[in-house]
């Protein structure tokens, strides 16, 4: 490039340099969150991936069982009668340390002897004499456990300190530490955090399963006959390999990640109007330059790469501050991230921040991406305009508002497009679809704005009278710049208004769920908190002994368990729920129930099953589809879907049969939670208080009122959100930096104009008057047209992306305090983003301004 | 302009620097860990042990099973054969039990036992000069390994078992394999149990307890089949079967042990070994055993033999130096003495992938009498206390 017009570039960087922090700062933010995000979704996978691969170790295939266990002897039989010494038994559990701060902690029971060719903890391989006796004492000394150095330096626990443990039988149980595990590196030390390794002995005393193992790891060579295994395995035992079992449970997030990855995008897409703000505006300011460069002779070429090149060196600064932002913030959205994991899929605990090279490669192509897109269009606007036509200025206003109508019908093209697209049935295309909708919704600003100004003006006029008139028609006037700054803050605002009703929505719906289903007047569970929740076998006995506490009128139980539908090898296991009373008084609400007479208990009774929506909808079950074939201790059983039910406890679904039925299938005599009716006129308070200080002593579990179970839900589904609502926020300060950009530089611009107003008499205080005006004016406009977008967007994200992404169906609820809160914001951040540009302007003298000529 | 691109290559070493900082480490594989067990050694009270003092009282098939009120209990296999075509290959299968307390915990788990046991597996091809070896752990529990004589005598680890073809167990079967090799044999007892020591009471020091309760089946006729990579060999020849169990045998100052058990084609066997002392000496109250071809025998005392080695041999593996070839001259009261010549049929069959590296080899006898044998070379690597 002509060294002339380096030096010109340079210039006019430095000397707009607000402008061009403001270009940086939104190319920075945008990339940032979408960065952020990423890490934050790849952090937890790969935490994940690897709390996954620290137990399956180097496993090829599995054997797993039903929810009680495979027996031991098939794998003594593996052993000796197929001779597969690269073969492992496994006890997999989990346990709450109650004395380290409630944490959950994986039970990892081993046989050391066979653990060599899969996992390296224990390897009695090459290992000298003395690490061998060391072996023999963990296995023969009971309650003896190795946990990770990580562990132990954070609860400074040493080698013979002891930890108490709740575990699924035991409500307590201590185990002595034998010894440390010290990982390689720093992924195994994440990995093996939360590990408690025991000799499998300990693991089936401490869980309570003498007799059953969780599942065999096997390594079988490439040529081995399958089929040998599976002439040995019993009723309800099956082989599976862990790359489909890991494949299904990260699958289980996929939706709720990409769901994230697409808000994120939508910051972005904010971003990318103000690009495209910020960059017309230079080159509008230079038109009278660029007219005079191509005057005296500098080629088309030239002055596109000149404009370009301004753009490139600008995204990129604003690209690489983005990712060293985002590196930054993931640090702080993998811990939202990861809660929400935790609180809706599975425990995965992600103590760092991965930064996979690939995170940043997208952040910097979507930066300079974006950068280049929206330079692009300005670029080209530049050099094909002749070169007298780009020193008027009028004359490009003018222009623009005769697009307005092309504009306007690409907006509609866009919308029509994007809702076309919605009909096709796939989660990426409908957040394709959502984007192009909202894109043609920001096209209509421009319309959107003369219409507004050309009906706020009677109303303007009677309150400021002169500047009143004057305002609105200096935003039309100047609406190719004002235009972009208004869609880049309508689309924030709408974005406000989307996600709150949506989340509003889903709100109501879940708290009207909850009304039906939580019929019983309190509810006994294993001790919860935030940090952990293990699966409990609760005594069924224990359920029969509340009952002859006084003025409990019914006891009801439920199992819930984890099935295997053969089916289904790629969806994750089945979330089996098997109650033995109706808590809802028949009052659970349903998509469809082809029970007879609408009576679904008794088709429960009869042996069907009814399935959650989420469930039916991921596994296409309908009317016509209506069996599902799950794995029990009786072997493959097929069973008849009565009907769905509307439940919002999983995004996997659940399907619920009657305890009855799951008695017969499933040798399991326990029960996971206990909910008891209080008899008419008896105080459920005067119970809760029997049963915290007398029946539920040493049980390990606690008594919950309906009351305080409902709001535990709605914490922990507000808790869900909280990353939603963040991204919400991100996307504000996005808006607000756009339309601050643009009315610096319209202030800028308008330096001669305040000047000659200065000197026809207008004070300082009407200038600001003035300014403000306008930028109120362009808020209210955003305002306004964000309402009907939101709502368009709310419609889109409750009817197609959650039912699509997660199943669930919700009612539509529409709250007022959403859309006036939306509006405020519009507004303030317009009239905020208005001040300091309103302050200069009054500041300049009329001589000065006119002097800056 | 320059400022710019300072300003954007210092923003760029900044992302890049704090991705190398942040990211160190590998980016995937398998969890790696060494578990650093801190545990002290269980071997270390051995008071509720029964120990070896008095000269046992012998009861057959019932004293070829486990013995556990004693801490430790071997049964050791070996055995020269030979095709039809008189291809050698040595074999030797070996299973070892050891309590770690002297009474089982009571429990609901399968899993929960006190005693573990530990085999080796080996065949030494003498045409080809290779020794393959294997060796497993498992508990006695969950059916996974044991020592029984109910119904019959039986000893197993998973699939690794010899087991009693008849009550009285003169017929037994081994059947054993690894990735290599895998051995099919049924063997017959030809001699009665030749107690060794004082009526099987067997001193490896002069302090009472420091002793083993020890008997071998000295001659066992052996025929089956033998396959190494695939390839199988009928073979026959002979076995000799040692069965010793004991509590803490050796004294603080033993540093190891060569035995030798070796077959003459006369019909009689040798059993002689020394044990090693940390000081250089010969721990003077063991000794050997003669069995004559009836089954009779006679104990030799220590002073009653001598070995003595011709060669050494150093260990690629362990870079251990071990007697490589012997002179073993007996006293066994004729009017000469017994001179034989004792060489090992291959250099190298030296176990070292366990816990404990020793070399137990065949070997072949020449000299005053023919035949061939079995040598343990122990405590060569390092000392042999506090290990099985």
């Amino acid at each position: 490039m002509n060294p002339v017009l380096i030096r010109l570039t340079q210039r006019y960087i430095s000397r707009r340099r607000l402008q061009s922090l403001l270009f940086v700062l939104g190319i920075t933010l945008g990339v940032a969150v979408g960065v952020a995000i990423d890490l934050a979704n790849s952090s937890a996978s790969r935490a994940f991936g690897l709390s996954v691969s620290s137990v399956t170790g180097r496993a090829t295939h599995q054997i797993v069982g039903t929810s009680s266990g495979l027996p031991t002897d098939l794998y003594r039989r593996i052993r000796t009668e197929l001779g597969l010494q690269t073969s492992a038994p496994v006890i997999d559990s989990a346990a709450q340390a109650v004395d380290l701060d409630g944490r959950s902690l994986r039970i990892l029971g081993i046989d050391p002897f066979a653990e060599a060719p899969f996992r390296d903890y224990l390897s009695p391989r090459n290992v000298s004499a003395e690490t061998l006796a060391g072996l023999y004492a963990f296995i023969v000394e009971p309650n003896t456990a190795l946990i990770s150095t990580a562990l132990a330096e954070r609860y400074d626990l040493q080698p013979g300190a002891t930890i108490a443990l709740r575990t699924r039988t035991l409500p307590e149980v201590t185990v002595q530490i034998a010894g440390l595990l010290a990982p390689d590196d720093a992924l195994s030390r994440q990995a093996l955090d939360n590990l408690l390794l025991v000799d499998i002995a300990t693991a089936q005393e401490i869980t309570g399963t003498p007799g059953f193992l969780s599942r065999i790891d096997l390594i079988l060579p490439e040529e081995f006959d399958l089929s040998r295994i599976e002439a040995i395995l019993p009723p309800g035992a099956a082989l599976t390999t862990p790359a489909d079992q890991r494949d299904a449970l990260d699958q289980m997030t996929g939706a709720f990640r990409l769901n994230l990855q697409a808000l994120s995008l939508l910051a972005l897409l904010v971003g990318e109007f103000l690009i495209y703000n910020t960059v017309t505006f230079s080159v509008v300011q230079r038109r009278p330059v660029i007219g005079i460069l191509r005057s005296l002779g500098t080629t088309r070429r030239q002055v596109f790469f000149l404009i370009l090149s301004e753009t490139i060196i600008l995204g990129v600064v604003g690209t690489l501050l983005g990712l060293l932002a985002g590196i930054l913030l993931g640090q702080g959205t993998v811990r939202l991230v990861s809660q929400t994991i935790n609180d809706l899929y599975f425990r995965v605990n992600v103590e760092n921040v991965a930064i996979p090279g690939i995170s940043l490669v997208k952040g910097a192509a979507i930066g300079i991406g974006a950068s280049l897109l929206a330079a692009l269009i300005p670029s080209y606007e530049a050099t094909h305009t002749p070169p007298a036509g780009t020193m008027q200025r009028s004359g490009f206003e003018r222009q623009t508002l005769r697009l307005i109508p092309y504009v306007t019908l690409a907006a509609l093209l866009f919308v029509a497009g994007g809702l076309a697209l919605l009909q096709i049935s796939s989660i990426t295309l409908s957040f394709a679809a959502l984007f192009l909708v909202l894109i043609g919704c920001a096209l209509l600003t421009p319309l959107a704005m003369l219409t507004t100004m050309h009906l706020l003006m009677p109303l303007t006029n009677g309150i400021f009278g002169v500047l009143g008139r004057m305002a609105p028609r200096a935003v039309v006037r100047s609406i190719s710049r004002t235009g972009v700054a208004v869609a880049a803050l309508t689309l924030a605002v709408s974005v406000i208004v989307g996600v709150s009703v949506m989340i509003g929505s889903f709100r109501q719906t879940v708290t009207d769920w909850l009304d039906t289903t939580l019929g019983a007047d309190i509810y006994i569970s294993p001790f919860n908190d935030d940090s952990g929740d293990i699966a409990v076998d609760i005594d069924p006995a224990i359920a029969s002994d509340l009952q002859a506490i006084p003025g409990v009128e019914w006891v009801s139980t439920v199992r819930s368990v984890t099935v295997t539908a053969p089916d289904y090898p790629d969806l994750p296991p089945v979330n089996l729920v098997a109650p033995d009373t109706d808590v809802t008084h028949s009052g659970r609400r349903f998509k469809w129930n082809a029970a007879p007479g609408g009576d679904y208990w008794g088709a429960l009774l009869a042996g069907d099953v009814i399935v959650s929506e989420p469930f039916a909808y991921r596994r296409n079950i309908s009317r016509e589809n209506n069996t599902i074939v799950l794995l029990t201790d009786r072997g493959e059983q097929s069973f008849i879907v009565a009907g769905v039910y509307y439940d919002y406890t999983t995004d996997q679904g659940n399907v619920l049969m009657h305890a009855s039925i799951y008695r017969r299938y499933f040798d399991d005599p326990f029960v996971s939670a206990i909910a008891l009716d209080v008899a008419p006129g008896v105080d459920p308070q005067a119970i809760l208080q029997t049963l915290e200080t007398d029946a539920l002593i040493g049980t390990g579990l606690q008594a919950q009122s309906n009351r305080a179970l409902r709001d535990n839900v709605l914490t922990i589904f507000d808790r869900t959100f909280s990353i939603t609502v963040a991204l919400r926020l991100l996307a504000t300060i996005v808006a607000f930096i756009g339309i601050l950009s643009a009315l610096m530089s319209l202030q800028l611009e308008h330096t001669r104009q305040y000047g000659i107003m200065r000197a026809n008499g207008m004070t300082p205080r009407q200038l600001r008057t003035f300014t403000l005006i306008q930028t109120g004016l362009m808020g209210t406009t955003a305002g306004l047209l964000a309402l009907p977008v939101g709502l368009v967007l709310a419609l889109i994200l409750i009817d197609v992306i959650n039912v699509r992404s997660f199943g669930w169906t919700m009612d539509l609820t529409l709250a007022p305090q959403p859309f006036i809160q939306a509006f405020a914001v519009a507004l303030a951040a317009a009239l905020a983003a208005g001040l300091y540009p309103a302050w200069r302007s009054s500041r300049h003298s009329a001589i000065q301004a006119l002097r800056s000529e | 302009m320059i400022r710019l691109v300072v300003v954007a290559l210092l923003v760029a070493v900044a992302v890049l620097g704090g991705y190398a900082v942040l990211n160190s480490g590998p980016e995937s594989g398998t969890p790696a860990a060494r578990a650093d067990l801190l545990l002290p050694i269980a071997a270390g009270d051995l008071s509720g042990f029964r120990r070896a003092v008095e000269p046992y009282d012998w009861r057959f098939p019932d004293d070829h099973g486990p013995h556990p009120e004693f801490q430790t209990e071997w049964w050791y296999y070996t055995g020269n054969l030979a095709t039809s075509t008189g291809r050698h290959f040595g074999y030797q299968f070996t299973v070892f039990r050891r309590a770690a307390t002297t009474e089982p915990l009571a429990s609901d788990s399968e899993w929960r036992t006190n005693q573990l046991y530990m085999a080796h597996f080996t065949i030494t091809d003498v045409e080809d000069g290779r020794f393959y070896q294997a060796q497993r752990f498992s508990r006695g529990a969950a059916g996974l390994a044991g020592a029984t004589v109910d119904p019959r005598y039986r000893v197993w680890l998973e699939d690794w078992e010899v087991t009693a073809l008849d009550d009285q167990a003169r017929r037994t079967a081994i059947t054993a394999a690894s990735s290599e090799a895998q051995i099919r044999l049924e063997l017959e007892q030809l001699k009665p149990p030749a107690l060794q020591g004082d009526r099987g009471l067997s001193p490896k020091s002069d302090a009472a307890g420091n002793a083993s309760y020890y008997y071998s089946l000295s001659r066992l006729a052996t025929q089956g089949t033998l396959t190494i990579h695939g390839e199988t060999f009928t073979v026959s020849g002979a076995s000799w079967m040692d069965h010793e169990f004991s509590t803490s045998a050796l004294s603080a100052g033993a540093q190891g042990w060569d035995w030798f058990g070796l077959q003459l084609d006369d019909q009689r066997e040798l059993m002689v070994g020394q044990i090693r002392l940390a000081d250089s000496g010969i721990e003077p109250a063991f000794g050997g055993l003669l069995i004559e071809p009836d089954g009779s025998t006679r104990p030799l005392a220590s002073s009653d033999f001598s070995i003595e080695p011709t060669g050494t041999w150093t260990s690629p593996h362990t870079g251990a130096t071990y007697p490589a070839g012997w002179t073993i001259t007996v006293d066994t009261g004729a009017e000469s003495q017994l001179m034989l010549v004792v060489t090992p049929l291959v250099p190298d069959q030296e176990l070292i992938e366990g816990a404990i590296v020793y070399w137990e080899g065949a070997v072949r006898i020449t000299g005053d009498a023919t035949g061939y044998g079995y040598a343990e070379l122990t405590g060569y690597e390092s000392a042999m206390r506090q290990r099985f």
